[in-house]
């Protein structure tokens, strides 16, 4: 009688955990664009949990890129490269950085921990800018040196009248700085205070000057996926700031952005424009990560809600009134791609089809069968806006069989010559994609 | 002519301990998340994860200790309803703990807490019973009476 309770009884939580994580992500490409498919939230017995094993790249393989396009690495042996940034004299700055590490607070924690090990987001970062410099512009950097070091876990970094502004997770740091220059030995001083520790669950701190270098805006991520550090974690949190590049005073630009990885300026028309990575476990094509044009006082929905109206019943207590504000992004980039690059093109330096619109980095899904992301993909523009299908500029940083992981592409930008550069931050690599003529 | 046998009590079972404890801590989930539930406040449901996943490692000590009670001739008859009360006890638990794993409310509310309470009641009566799923082997002695 025993025998046959326990086994009915170990069948039923097998069957159920079984259930729960046998949902397969759909067709990424119904949630592109403006209006993405957004299926019923479910919610996971077992966290969902799928990263492939970090390899890095074996020698002579490299990332796919289209025909007419040529790769090349530009640098390797780096520390965790997150950020490239060009400058006006040409010289590349690469932010080698991770997070300053969280205190587990949950048993969760620490298992979710290891396994996202795994895929490479343990490795420690320099904490340092390294410079590279091509005079010749043939993507072999003739001189390589430290620029800055002993940073704290740095980010976004702008250059605006003779001062570099390096945003570490817990400040923006300013060095008075000419291109040229290859060490800076003067101790930066601190412009602002960006909320940071003691949990710091989405450390990075994107960064851009605004159009005219008067303002600098600032992505800072959420403390957790959904309010599971506590609401009082939250303050101050998932949103862009403006901040006054001379007195450091900072506002709230635009809120509700879970966590904006990546911020540019639309040349031309100085739109600001963000790479939002949405929400986690409510299911493998939820929520979709978006690119969007950043308006002025405008509240995204994180936490109360997702894309426009649709209510995460998971933050308590909710707030009805704010997901009434919650306006919907520009476009979505499906779920979970964990978009983290963002560059605008600069006319057809990399190929004729990417004149108008953005690079993306996908840096990839660590939580969603099949695996999605984890590639450098070119959403087109018209008339100023995002439209049409995002298309795959770098693939191959997942292996054929999604198993291995050889890459994660970070960081995006276009050098002196409209080269683009992609970080790497599992490879330590940062790619060189150039077009037939360069 | 032989003397009578008696019976006296035998050496105590180790088990018991480790149900009581472990018993303890998954009935006090009951009453984290209860407070989760009042007042939104995320600490009282990382309480309630913590609690539930150290109550599931002392019944994975218990089982281990019911065993040794076993092998050492200390366990008498196995006594059936305390067996499938703290079994069914246990993989609630197991349960439970994976509904814990989920982020904020949703945690905890509706299914964390139900299951939290099912098994604070099936412990509560386990705890009445004695926290053991056997009698004590009892010793028989010669007696001198």
């Amino acid at each position: 009688m025993i025998r046959t309770l326990v086994k009915s009884t170990v069948t039923l939580v097998l069957v159920a955990a079984l259930g729960a994580c046998d949902t397969k992500g759909g067709d990424p490409a119904r949630q592109y664009g403006p209006d993405p498919w957004l299926p019923e939230p479910q919610q996971y017995l077992l966290p969902p949990m799928s990263v492939p094993q970090v390899v890095g790249w074996q020698p002579g393989e490299m990332p796919t890129v289209a025909a007419g396009m040529h790769i090349q690495a530009m640098a390797t042996g780096l520390m965790h490269p997150r950020i490239v940034y060009a400058l006006p004299n040409g010289d590349v700055l690469v932010v080698e950085s991770n997070g300053p590490g969280t205190e587990p607070f949950r048993p969760k924690d620490y298992i979710q921990g290891k396994i996202k090990a795994r895929a490479g987001a343990a490795a420690k970062g320099g904490n340092r800018i390294t410079l590279l410099r091509d005079t010749n512009g043939d993507g072999v950097p003739e001189l390589r040196t430290v620029l800055v070091d002993h940073l704290h876990s740095p980010y976004g970094v702008a250059w605006v009248a003779g001062t570099l502004y390096v945003a570490n997770t817990d400040a923006i740091l300013a060095f008075p700085f000419t291109p040229g220059q290859t060490r800076i030995t003067a101790s930066g001083t601190k412009l602002a205070d960006l909320p940071a520790g003691p949990i710091d669950h989405h450390w990075t701190k994107s960064m851009v000057a605004g159009p005219d270098g008067t303002k600098l805006y600032v992505g800072v991520g959420s403390n957790s996926n959904i309010t599971e550090n506590g609401m009082a974690a939250e303050e101050g949190r998932a949103a862009i700031y403006e901040v006054d590049r001379l007195t450091g005073t900072k506002r709230i630009f635009a809120s509700g952005t879970r966590n904006p990885t990546n911020l540019a300026i639309q040349p031309g028309t100085g739109q600001l424009f963000a790479v939002v990575n949405e929400r986690d476990e409510i299911g493998p094509d939820l929520v979709p990560d978006y690119l969007t044009s950043v308006k002025d006082g405008a509240f995204y929905g994180w936490p109360y809600s997702y894309w426009g109206q649709h209510v995460d019943q998971r933050v308590h207590p909710q707030n009805p009134a704010m997901v009434a504000k919650a306006i919907k992004p520009d476009y979505g980039l499906s779920s979970h791609v964990a978009a983290l690059g963002l560059a605008f093109s600069q006319g057809e330096t990399v190929s004729p089809r990417f004149a108008d619109g953005v690079f993306v980095a996908e840096h990839g899904s660590w939580d969603r069968v099949p695996l999605n992301g984890y590639q450098v993909v070119f959403v087109p523009f018209a008339n100023g806006r995002p439209a049409g299908t995002p298309i795959p500029v770098m693939t191959g940083f997942l292996a054929p069989g999604q198993k291995v992981v050889r890459g994660r592409p970070v960081g995006v930008t276009l050098d002196r010559s409209g080269a683009l550069l992609v970080a790497d931050d599992v490879g330590n690599v940062v790619w060189r994609v150039s077009g037939g003529a360069h | 002519m032989p003397r009578p046998m008696t019976t006296s009590p035998g050496m105590p079972l180790f088990h018991p301990f480790f149900v009581g404890m472990g018993g303890a801590l998954l009935i006090a989930a009951a009453f984290t998340d209860a407070m989760y539930v009042s007042n939104s406040l995320m600490q009282w449901a990382n309480f309630s994860a913590w609690l539930i996943a150290a109550g599931l490692v002392l019944a994975l000590l218990a089982t281990i200790m019911l065993l040794i009670d076993g092998l050492f001739g200390r366990a008498g008859r196995i006594r059936l309803p305390d067996l499938v009360l703290l079994g069914a006890a246990a993989i609630l638990s197991l349960f439970n703990v994976f509904v814990h794993t989920r982020d904020a409310w949703t945690s905890v509310m509706p299914s964390g807490i139900v299951l939290s309470w099912l098994v604070a009641v099936l412990l509560l009566i386990a705890g009445l019973r004695g926290w053991r799923v056997t009698e004590i082997r009892a010793i028989r002695t010669r007696g001198t009476v």
